[in-house]
């Protein structure tokens, strides 16, 4: 058990969670980036016509598109000049960042447009959530010579003696993983169920002939 | 007594004279022929003048050798100020000092050295230029070779490697390096980079842990006390020898003399000693010593004999029967759109047998991800979803921890534990991944069927019903959620290659690694995932249908 008895866990906890801000930073970026061009394709799909069909078919080509092969094309196929490792992964979850964001903006749309504006405030958990799947994803950039989380815990992992010692250290950083990203889905579900409520308190009396809300493409 | 003394002196000078000296086949009594003749050529103005003049009249008619060297290239060749310094340097100096001229040194750099010598702006390359069958065709190389370079794996001091195992390793390298095809055959993971100098800096950032280059680039930062204390070399192959070139034109007599100064600059040590001088390598000057003042070689024909000269390397790959059809629709394709189309794994006999494993390979993972990914839902969800608390509670523990597991750690945890068991081979690495993107995407499909299980127990309200029957009602309302999650695993599959997968993503990455086109090669990955998970969503949604229409209750 040389992880828990030598010194390698109080050298390595530190890099570990720093490695982790540099997966919540990736995360961010590429969030905010899905963000703008997620709610442009969404209005553009909402307007229909033309430009929807051509937004649909964007967002499919982005949905379909393997982020960990879309890191590798930025790497090799684009002139990146000076784009850092961490910018190059953040880009590379950008399109499933902002289909995600499409589908969701569609959907909050269509609610907002028919009155239902606290329905249409659920794509706040859904945005929440998806930043969490972000976080999770960015550990790619460890196949590229990213220092995020998993590349510091591979790098330890690989000078340590026998397969047991590698497995607790693996099980250390689930944890140190688990805890954010369990905590953060908690506080999603916590926010739905508050917003649910809030929709169904505020549900105004049913009309004899009320309008339908727009079923999902 | 005076006899004795003096017949003892005598024997003691021809002891102490040269041993080549003394006979007409050896490489100093043919040097010094050859010199003489040239010099009496060269004293002849109208010589000097003659277009058609071997190289070594015009360097003996100016007294002037001008020489190409590295000028950035750490203990083989600097320049700072007015001074030059370096074992090719030292070399350069020795070999003008042989012919009794002058040097004159100019910096080269591998992309002009060989032109500047076709185009007679100078007389000799001493510029780490390996000896190979590809360049054999554009320059003369002088045999004996002046210094060997091998490649070696650098890491860190604390890391153990198994022999030279490197099965499964991610190791840095560059572009276009010669040995990059050994690694990728000895089953390495590559990560590529442009520029050499990445390489120490990423060793020293920890964004590698092993990197692959020539000893002599690695030799200045081993000798730098902090990379060395941190940092050693594993073990080194592909060695290639380095030699002096001369232009393939009017150089034969040229040639012919800087072959014989090889020759004794091996024999005398020459070469060692400037080796030694400049802190470089010496085991392969050490053993050329040895060779070259062995009887066989230390003749005038030594450097023809192929018992002691060493071969050119061979970094010729063969081409596909259909390679020539390939580079015609690639130059076709440019002169219609002006793209630069770039087919390598189309062209390189190696590159297309790595191009069609990894496509087989990766239909393989995609098909075993979907399967395993629903296979492992139907148990978690049946686990989740069946009475007994502690199957339920397993079930669920082992689901958070895949879900806060990162894909890439879930995977490495497989490999890891697969070949702790079972001994390497690529089947074993492809099931492993499978196995891990199966468990990572059915555990959330199968909590997603439990919900629906608990849901729909919920809304009957006690009313007695089959567990079966509620389990494959709960399938059709989680439909959504498993094809989500097929999806997923789908598009999951290119990570694989993180764990040495043979797959798409790691051929071509190998095959880019000795080859050029990489742009080229990755836009038609993309492409080529791209519509296999556009596919496999429209296979799901079929799949999603037949679910929720109640196919499974038919």
């Amino acid at each position: 058990m040389m992880v828990l008895t030598s010194g390698l866990l109080s050298r390595f906890l530190p890099a570990f969670l720093s490695g982790m801000s540099v997966d919540f930073e990736m995360a961010g970026i590429a969030l905010v980036l899905g963000l703008v061009f997620g709610f442009l394709l969404a209005l553009a799909r909402f307007r229909g016509g033309v430009v929807g069909a051509t937004a649909s078919l964007v967002v499919g080509l982005m949905r379909a598109a393997p982020t960990f092969v879309v890191m590798f094309f930025l790497l090799n196929a684009l002139p990146h000049g000076d784009l850092s490792g961490v910018m190059i992964v953040a880009v590379s979850l950008v399109p499933y960042a902002a289909a995600y964001v499409a589908d969701s903006g569609v959907d909050a749309l269509r609610q907002w447009h028919a009155g239902s504006h606290l329905a249409c405030l659920l794509i706040l958990p859904n945005i929440a959530r998806a930043f969490f799947v972000l976080v999770m994803s960015s550990s790619a950039g460890a196949a590229i010579g990213v220092p995020e989380g998993i590349a510091i815990l591979l790098r330890e992992a690989q000078k340590l003696p026998s397969i047991g010692d590698m497995l607790i250290l693996f099980v250390i950083g689930i944890v140190c993983f688990s805890v954010p990203l369990q905590a953060g889905f908690a506080a999603v579900r916590l926010l739905q169920r508050y917003l649910g409520r809030v929709a169904l308190r505020n549900r105004p009396e049913p009309l004899p002939e009320s309008s339908p809300v727009p079923a999902r493409s | 007594m005076l006899r004795r003394l003096a017949c003892t002196i005598v024997t003691c000078l021809i002891g102490a004279m040269p041993v080549a000296a003394r006979a007409d086949n050896s490489p100093d009594a043919a040097l010094a022929r050859l010199l003489d003749e040239a010099r009496a050529t060269a004293a002849n103005p109208d010589a000097c003048a003659r277009p058609d003049r071997d190289q070594l009249v015009s360097i003996l008619c100016t007294g002037h050798l001008r020489v190409g060297v590295r000028d950035e290239y750490p203990l083989f060749g600097t320049h700072s100020g007015n001074t030059w310094q370096g074992y090719e340097i030292d070399v350069a100096h020795a070999v003008a000092q042989r012919l009794s001229v002058a040097v004159d040194l100019t910096k080269v750099k591998p992309a002009t050295r060989i032109p500047m010598l076709a185009d007679n702006t100078i007389d000799l390359v001493v510029a780490t230029m390996a000896d190979n069958t590809q360049r054999e065709s554009q320059v003369r190389f002088i045999r004996p070779h002046y210094y060997q370079s091998q490649t070696v794996i650098v890491g860190p001091r604390d890391l153990r490697i198994q022999g030279e195992d490197v099965r499964g390793q991610t190791i840095c390298v560059t572009i276009g390096n010669g040995s990059n095809a050994e690694l990728v055959s000895r089953g390495a993971r590559l990560m590529l980079f442009d520029d050499p100098a990445a390489l120490p800096e990423h060793l020293a950032d920890q964004a590698c842990m092993l990197a692959a280059q020539d000893d002599t680039f690695f030799a200045y930062y081993l000798n730098d006390p902090d990379f060395g204390s941190r940092f050693t070399e594993k073990f080194g192959f592909a060695e290639a020898p380095w030699g002096m070139g001369v232009a393939l034109e009017h150089t034969d007599l040229l040639a012919r003399a800087l072959d014989l100064i090889s020759q004794i600059f091996h024999r005398d040590g020459v070469f060692l000693a400037a080796a030694q001088a400049n802190h470089v390598g010496t085991r392969f000057l050490r053993q050329q010593q040895e060779v070259w003042s062995r009887p066989d070689c230390n003749t005038d024909s030594g450097s023809a004999n192929p018992a002691c000269v060493l071969p050119p390397s061979n970094p010729d790959l063969a081409a596909t029967p259909f390679a020539n059809g390939v580079a015609e629709f690639e130059a076709m394709v440019a002169r219609l759109t002006g793209i630069e189309l770039t087919l390598p794994m189309l062209k390189i006999a190696p590159a297309w047998s790595l191009f069609l494993n990894g496509v087989v390979n990766s239909l393989l993972l995609i098909a075993g991800a979907l399967i395993a990914t629903l296979a492992f839902a139907l148990l978690f969800g049946a686990a989740m979803s069946a009475s007994p608390r502690p199957l339920r509670w397993t079930a669920r523990g082992v689901t958070i921890a895949l879900q806060s597991s990162p894909i890439l750690l879930t995977l490495v945890i497989a490999a890891s534990i697969i070949h702790e068991l079972l001994p390497y081979s690529a089947v074993l690495v492809l099931s492993a991944a499978i196995i891990a993107l199966g468990l990572t995407n059915g555990a959330n499909a199968g909590q997603a069927i439990a919900e629906a299980y608990w849901t729909l127990q919920d809304e009957r309200g006690g009313l007695p019903i089959r567990r079966f029957e509620l389990f494959l009602r709960a399938l059709s309302r989680s439909a959504t959620q498993i094809v989500a999650f097929l999806i997923n695993a789908a598009k999951g599959t290119p990570i694989a290659s993180f764990i040495g997968a043979p797959e798409l993503l790691s051929a071509l990455t190998d095959i880019t690694s000795f080859s050029s086109g990489r742009a080229t090669t990755y836009t038609l990955l993309l492409i080529f995932y791209t519509v296999v998970v556009i596919a496999v969503i429209w296979l799901c949604r079929r799949f999603q249908t037949f679910l929720e229409r109640g196919g499974v209750l038919a």
